[in-house]
This record gives structure tokens, sequence and C-alpha cells, in this order.
């Protein structure tokens, strides 16, 4: 499992994840993924080198989309053609509470206002 | 074979924590693969015993994480059609995860939604079954995948 970001300009945030997100591995990226979602209004959370998302991983979205959305801003998930993620967060209705794109740009287009 | 033939079944004994649970998901995927179950049928399953564990480790209390877990494995195959069980016993605080399911619906917005209960929902839309019983202390819970077969290759006279 693996967590990276990039700061695009000073909008836009690219945080990209990696590997087996279960509940271990969730736990491990949660308290970078926070603090990354503290800083910044436009945030695209990149999803399509996941090969496997747990609920635990899931209330690390749902957290940050919060952080995000409390500071005016908006926070994108991008899964790609990734069917593992596309069937768990359609399972958990996720993907109807933060905008979920097949095309990274257009998740970066969503949320950069 | 017999109408319902059983593959032998595989068994595994581990601790209440959370890497115990990543080797628990190692030995499902190699008893899986040893009995040719599909892959995205071992992803399903593999899904189930990740939230599972977490919710014996998380919500089980003392006794469940000062007590083995068990977990066991078996294959069941008809004419087409085959099925994958795979049970958690664990000695936590008595929780039903078939029950009750159907009062977990998803949140009605981000400002409303909460992580709890997404466990919940994963293991019941990735199984097509689940059973429960509560016996000598300990909970049982049986996840169950059906899938298939995709028919044999006809042979070339």
């Amino acid at each position: 499992m693996g967590i990276r970001f990039q700061d695009v300009n000073e909008d836009l945030r690219r945080i990209v994840l990696s590997g087996r997100l279960d509940t271990a591995g969730s736990e491990e990226i949660a308290r970078q993924f926070g603090e990354l979602t503290l800083t910044s209004k436009a945030v695209v959370v990149h999803l399509s080198e996941v090969r496997f998302l747990s609920s635990m991983a899931i209330g690390i979205l749902l957290k940050g989309a919060k952080a995000v959305q409390r500071m005016g801003g908006g926070l994108a998930l991008h899964v790609g053609e990734n069917e593992v993620v596309i069937r768990t967060l359609e399972a958990t209705g996720i993907n109807q509470l933060i905008p979920t794109f097949e095309d990274g740009q257009d998740a970066e287009k969503a949320v950069v206002k | 074979m017999s109408p319902s033939a059983a593959q032998p079944s595989a068994a595994l004994t581990i601790r209440a924590d959370l890497w115990e649970a990543r080797r628990a998901s190692d030995w499902l995927a190699a008893a899986a693969h040893a009995q040719n179950v599909p892959p995205d049928q071992v992803v399903r399953l593999d899904h189930c015993l990740d939230e599972a564990l977490a919710n014996v480790i998380r919500h089980g209390g003392p006794t469940a994480l000062s007590s083995p877990v068990h977990l066991q494995f078996r294959v069941r195959r008809q004419a087409g059609a085959s099925t994958a069980e795979l049970s958690v016993s664990d000695a936590g605080v008595a929780f039903d995860p078939s029950a009750g399911i159907a009062a977990t619906l998803p949140p009605a917005s981000l400002a409303d939604a909460t992580p709890g209960g997404l466990g919940l929902l994963l293991i019941r839309n990735f199984s097509d079954d689940l059973s429960y019983r509560h016996s000598q202390g300990r909970n049982n819970l049986t996840i169950t995948v059906s899938w298939r077969d995709e028919p044999s290759p006809t042979p070339q006279s």
C-alpha cells in the first residue's frame, strides 16, 4: 500500500493511493491522508492503482471529503476502470456522496472552481 | 463425482489483530487457489474476511482480543455450480452480522455519512449468503459465495 501526492498548482492537490488498503493498510495511511486533506481546497484522490478497498479506507476518504468541504472546497475520486474499487464504492453508496470519475481530468475539472 | 462433492477443508488459527488478518488473507488466497476458485470470487471472500476480522478486533471486546480466531474454508461443487464457504469463529461479544443488515443503508448525504456500518454493507454485498450461530461462547459466522462453473471444453475427435 502506498500514498503519494502532487500539488499541481495552488488550487489543486493530487493524492495517489495504491496497493492493498485493507484495514491494516488503511491505518498506515490514515494520518498522512488526513493531513493532506486539511491543507487544500481542491483534492483529487486517484484510486486506479488500489487493489483492495476496505471500509476503513472508505472511512478515511469520507473524513477527508468532509474536511475539504468544510473549507469550502471539494474532493473527487478518480477510479479509472478499477472494478474492485468501483464495486466497493457502489456497495457502500459512497460514489453517491463523493463525486467519482473514471477519467482523471474530469475529476480535476469537478473540484477546481 | 457425487451430486455435491465437498473438497477437503483448510483451516487456520490466528490471533485477533490486524497483521494476523493479513496472514489470514494470504492463507485464504492459497487455499482458494489450490481448489481452483475463480479469482473474482476470492476477491469477494477476501473483502468479507477483512471486514469480519476488523469487526472482531474493534468490537469484540477483551475476550476476543485474547482468544484465538479459528478460520475454515471449504469448497463444494455440484454439476455446473460451486460454492465456497469461509467460517470465522471468535470468542468476542455475541454479534450477528447477518441480522439488522437491512437497516444499514448508505447515508443520504456526505454530512450524514459516518464510517459505522460500512463494513457490514460490504460483507452483505460481497457475499451470497451469511449464516450465524452463537455456541459455547463463540460467534460462528459462515460467509458463502457461489458461482457457475465454466463448461469444460469439448474434446476434439
